[in-house]
């Protein structure tokens, strides 16, 4: 194969042709009664909560009071003159594509230089694979302590090094705090992207490696116009769970900040917990919530639109 | 032969599975049936508290159950243990789903907010008036809701300034002498914090949470302001801003890390790094077990006052834990019998002395109590500081609150909005919230 060959994305893997949609027989019934039970736990545990919602978004619903009067859209006007709400939607944007940019880059990185790691030295993959491990709140309580801006070891390492003057307000100034939490969640993530393309990198066949190595491709031709094609896919299946559970991801900002200070890291999971279980508006918090939800689907949407648009 | 069709096998599966599941309702039924009532003479009250789910206080609130189990041989207590940060609305989704328990622990705006869903039984006809005499009367207000007592006061810890006076006479100040105003306390803390700016010169709770604004309450009714009343905001007030631009000037000088919890200065007070601390009585347990300091060393050491004022009017905050009474419960006298028990029976003031480390809500305490009373931290709480006790605005308007002021007063200590702009933020979010 030749480097021009390489360059157009002749190495690239062919695309799988889609499998005959199956037709339904003649008196097959349109619906497997096995799958009734798992449609019924479905509608119970899924369908029935995003409906209830959906009605109480309707409602002012005090969870103190014994009478709800339904209000309309009001909830929602509210919601769209709600400075805390877009604060909270901006924040969850920016906590969302940094932490799934920057795990993924790391993850990438890290998978690419660990690739031909041989004999014991594979240990050191597992090694990195640790943090993923960790459950969460360990991991927010931990980076708590280490962005403390008395004693922590953030700071006494910057501080030693002559790297900063003085304290840095990790955790009690609004942009840092924001950025703290990213950090700790960058750090919590980037192995699942390690182990993902990881496992992307081993299925690259192996002649197309051979075939770019004797047209005498360097490293960085070899990464980006050899492996990253073969990258993507998997780069858009976990981008997609990522983007998912950063958009709900509580534990790490509320041990660690609690959303504060003002509302800097107020994401709009945070918000609706503060809501429902402090504010007990569960009328106005079903309205957020809702948004929420249709936002994330509008996201998984599109994922799985530019995933299917790959495979087609 | 042909295979059976799915439909045709699901269906009797299906109802065997339904026959199943009715047989094991059923035997559930007939196992479980008034274990949770009064059988065989005997009643069963169900507890729920934080104190059976705390590591410190676990101990010892199961030895004082036992004694009570022991002395009352025909109740017994079914403890719940739930965290304080859960208790609040697991009380009101249980209240709502008729699975309220017979008594529960509350502090602070929880027993208000629990009190509104109407699910609180007054307790004056049970509790007589023999029993309210007996308890401090300040406390006892504290548990009135429109003129009815729906909170039997249990543990007592109003907050005070925590000052500590070797590190006071190490920066050269009189250790004697604690700050009365706020003024005094900013020129101490300067002092302090220049001598050694490793030193937090001021402890105080600036987090987002109702207790960071039950801390922040007396605070900020001693420069005159109240950011609300009833349904009414007033925090664009000059008492309001003098207390933010106070807000601005212990966070910019760095004389108090912002958005930390009152617990986190208690660790770094066992080791003297803590000038003066907003706190309740129970911070004398916390050092101790941390430093090992005896009482005499602990007295040598640490001093409490009254939190300082700018109008000249001192306040305090309550902190302090409630018993309430479920209506729903059908065993009223026996809660009640257990209720006293843990607030003013001897061995329900030693738990609140020794677990809590709180003080107990009897007025005339004789024996023992009286002695463990009989020491400067004790009297200066009791003598000083209880009668400067300003219950805050409690109730629903305070559960939505707290968030937009604390928030704002966050805004103050690490932003740079002018203070008017953002009184009148929090004055405009504040109409907003209450409709």
């Amino acid at each position: 194969m030749t480097a021009a060959a390489t360059r157009t994305g002749a190495a690239r893997p062919a695309p799988p042709s889609r499998p005959p949609r199956r037709r339904r027989r003649r008196g097959e019934p349109w619906l497997d009664w096995m799958t009734l039970p798992a449609l019924i736990v479905l509608a119970v545990v899924i369908a029935y909560p995003i409906v209830r919602t959906v009605i109480v978004s309707f409602y002012d619903y005090p969870l103190l009071m014994p009478s709800h009067e339904f209000i309309g859209a009001r909830n929602y006007e509210r919601l769209a003159a709600d400075p805390v709400f877009w604060t909270s939607l901006r924040s969850t944007a920016v906590f969302t594509v940094a932490s799934v940019v920057g795990g993924m880059l790391i993850g990438l990185a890290l998978a690419l230089v660990t690739e031909r790691l041989r004999g014991p030295w594979q240990l050191l993959r597992g090694a990195l694979l640790t943090p993923w491990a960790i459950p969460v709140i360990v991991v927010a309580f931990l980076f708590r302590f280490m962005f403390e801006e008395r004693g922590g070891v953030v700071d006494a390492v910057l501080l030693r090094t002559h790297v900063t003057g003085s304290s840095v307000p990790w955790l009690t100034n609004g942009d840092w705090a924001l950025a703290s939490v990213i950090i700790a969640n960058v750090w919590s993530q980037a192995p699942f992207f390690l182990l993902v393309f990881t496992a992307a990198l081993a299925a690259v066949p192996g002649e197309v490696v051979e075939a770019a190595r004797i047209d005498r491709a360097g490293t960085w031709t070899m990464i980006t116009r050899i492996k990253l094609p073969f990258l993507r896919g998997a780069a858009l299946v976990g981008a997609l769970l990522m983007t998912i559970q950063n958009f709900n991801n509580f534990p790490l900002i509320w041990a660690m900040t609690e959303g504060g200070p003002a509302y800097s890291t107020t994401t709009l999971v945070v918000y609706v917990y503060r809501l429902a279980f402090t504010k007990y508006d569960l009328g106005y918090a079903s309205a957020v919530g809702f948004v929420w939800l249709v936002l994330l689907l509008g996201i998984a949407v599109l994922f799985i639109r530019v995933l299917r648009g790959r495979t087609a | 032969m042909t295979p059976p069709s799915p439909r045709g096998r699901a269906l009797p599966l299906l109802g065997r599975a339904l026959a199943g599941a009715l047989a094991l309702n059923l035997l559930a039924a007939a196992c479980g049936g008034g274990s949770d009532g009064e059988s065989g003479g005997t009643t069963t009250i169900r507890f729920a508290n934080w104190a059976d789910a705390e590591p410190a206080t676990q101990p010892g609130i199961r030895a004082l159950i036992a004694k009570f189990e022991q002395t009352h041989p025909n109740i017994k207590i079914k403890s719940e243990p739930i965290s304080f940060t859960d208790i609040e609305h697991q009380l009101i989704l249980q209240t709502q789903s008729g699975n309220a328990p017979d008594v529960a622990e509350l502090a602070g705006n929880y027993t208000f907010t629990v009190a509104e869903t109407k699910a609180l039984q007054p307790l004056d006809e049970l509790a007589g008036p023999a029993y309210k005499q007996s308890i401090i009367p300040e406390v006892l207000k504290l548990g009135q809701v429109g003129g009815e007592l729906i909170g039997a006061p249990w543990t007592v810890a109003p907050i005070g300034l925590w000052y500590n006076k070797k590190v006071l006479k190490d920066a050269g100040l009189d250790p004697a002498k604690p700050p009365a105003t706020w003024t005094e306390l900013l020129a101490a803390a300067r002092t302090i914090h220049q001598k050694n700016p490793k030193t937090i010169a001021f402890g105080l709770d600036t987090t987002n949470r109702p207790y960071g604004l039950d801390t922040n309450w007396p605070i900020m009714k001693s420069f005159g302001a109240q950011p609300f009343q009833g349904s009414n905001p007033t925090a664009d007030s000059p008492g309001m801003k003098a207390y933010l631009n106070f807000m601005r000037e212990i966070a910019k000088n760095g004389y108090t890390p912002i958005n930390q919890k009152a617990g986190f200065f208690r660790q770094p007070a066992a080791s003297d790094q803590v000038a003066f601390t907003v706190d309740g009585p129970y911070v004398k347990g916390v050092v101790q077990d941390a430093n090992k300091a005896t009482d005499e060393q602990f007295y040598d050491t640490w001093g409490v006052a009254p939190l300082p004022t700018a109008t000249g009017q001192h306040f305090s905050a309550p902190t302090d834990h409630q018993l309430v009474l479920f209506k729903d419960s059908k065993k009223h006298k026996a809660a009640w019998e257990f209720m006293k028990f843990l607030t003013t029976s001897p061995e329900g003031v030693d738990y609140i002395l020794d677990a809590e480390g709180s003080l107990p809500p009897v007025r005339d305490l004789t024996g023992d109590g009286a002695k463990r009373l009989d020491n400067p931290i004790m009297k200066s709480f009791r003598e000083a500081v209880i009668p400067k006790v300003a219950r805050p605005e409690w109730g629903s308007n305070y559960a939505k609150a707290y968030s937009p002021i604390m928030s704002g007063i966050q805004a103050t200590m690490t932003g740079s909005q002018p203070i008017d702009s953002v009184a009148a933020n929090l004055q405009s979010t504040l109409k907003s919230e209450f409709g």
